[in-house]
């Protein structure tokens, strides 16, 4: 696909900026409020933020210089590795925090075994932290849609669209990955981004209402 | 978390009161006593703590004593709601 590193690169590194802010609003918020899950969405966003940039770089760097450059490939890689273990433990983080606001510090290491079991094969780990990262997302979905059906927040949907675009780009990722799909990949990339934008949408709007 | 629940109950007393100070302008402690719903003993310690921290301000008028909101209070009140709005689309509340 022609552009596809740079549009790969732009997208993850938005995604990368609006995970960062999202991980300093729920900071700001925790200095006040002091809830755990808070915590685990600070520390979790900001994993993805740092995680979604770095994979940015790589993703710019792969088009074209690897090409040139072989020997780079194993920078790239190790940078490729690195991200997806930042986004499994991000994910991880936050499925954490949900699990345990909703059932109690017992059952919030059910997410931690799952995704420990899932870790310790390491063979085609890409495939593995996609599906793990897959298996986190829909917890946290799960959560949201219990919150929203509990009519406990106006502001829930737009976290659980986010929250569900940014699952929907992991299945499209995977699928892209088993296809040997590049277009496809992009195309998950851009779903996450929407994911994202969601996100900053409610971020935004929550500075506003609460200012209002 | 029994503390950080402790911590939020506390937070929410002092939105309400400085909410019902804000409301009132010159609030007297009746009024926020009523808008706050607590003891006139409760009240009289988080009053304390709010003037304190320099959130709200005390008018001394003879015998009659109205509490008003500093612009800090205000901020804090800002800061606050922005939180609480956050907070509520993760499925949690002050």
């Amino acid at each position: 696909m022609p552009g596809g590193p740079f549009i790969t690169f732009a997208l993850n590194f938005c995604s990368g900026f609006v995970a960062l802010l999202t991980s300093y609003y729920a900071y700001k918020s925790n200095r006040l409020v002091r809830s755990s899950i808070l915590g685990a969405i600070g520390v979790g966003f900001m994993l993805l933020g740092v995680g979604l940039v770095v994979d940015a770089g790589t993703s710019l760097v792969s088009g074209k210089l690897l090409v040139e450059f072989p020997a780079e490939r194993i920078l790239t890689l190790l940078a490729s590795f690195t991200y997806l273990a930042i986004q499994m433990v991000a994910y991880l983080v936050v499925a954490m925090g949900y699990a345990k606001a909703a059932y109690g510090k017992q059952v919030a290491t059910v997410p931690v075994v799952l995704a420990g079991a899932a870790a310790l094969g390491l063979y085609r780990f890409s495939l593995l932290s996609y599906f793990v990262a897959m298996i986190l997302l829909a917890f946290i979905v799960f959560q949201g849609l219990l919150i929203r059906s509990g009519g406990k927040s106006r502001y829930s949907a737009m976290v659980l669209l986010g929250f569900g675009l940014i699952l929907a780009a992991h299945a499209i990722l995977l699928f892209s990955v088993l296809a040997l799909w590049p277009g496809l990949f992009v195309v998950g990339t851009g779903v996450q981004f929407f994911g994202f934008l969601s996100l900053m949408a409610f971020v935004v709007r929550s500075e506003v209402v609460g200012s209002g | 978390m029994a503390q950080g629940e402790r911590q939020r109950s506390v937070l929410r007393i002092n939105l309400d009161i400085l909410n019902a100070v804000r409301e009132e302008g010159d609030a007297k402690p009746t009024h926020i006593l009523y808008k706050a719903n607590l003891s006139h003993e409760r009240l009289v310690k988080y009053l304390d703590d709010l003037l304190t921290k320099g959130l709200i301000e005390v008018k001394q008028d003879g015998e009659n004593r109205t509490y008003r909101i500093t612009p800090k209070g205000v901020g804090f009140l800002i800061e606050i709601r922005k939180a609480e709005t956050f907070i509520q689309g993760f499925g949690l509340a002050i």
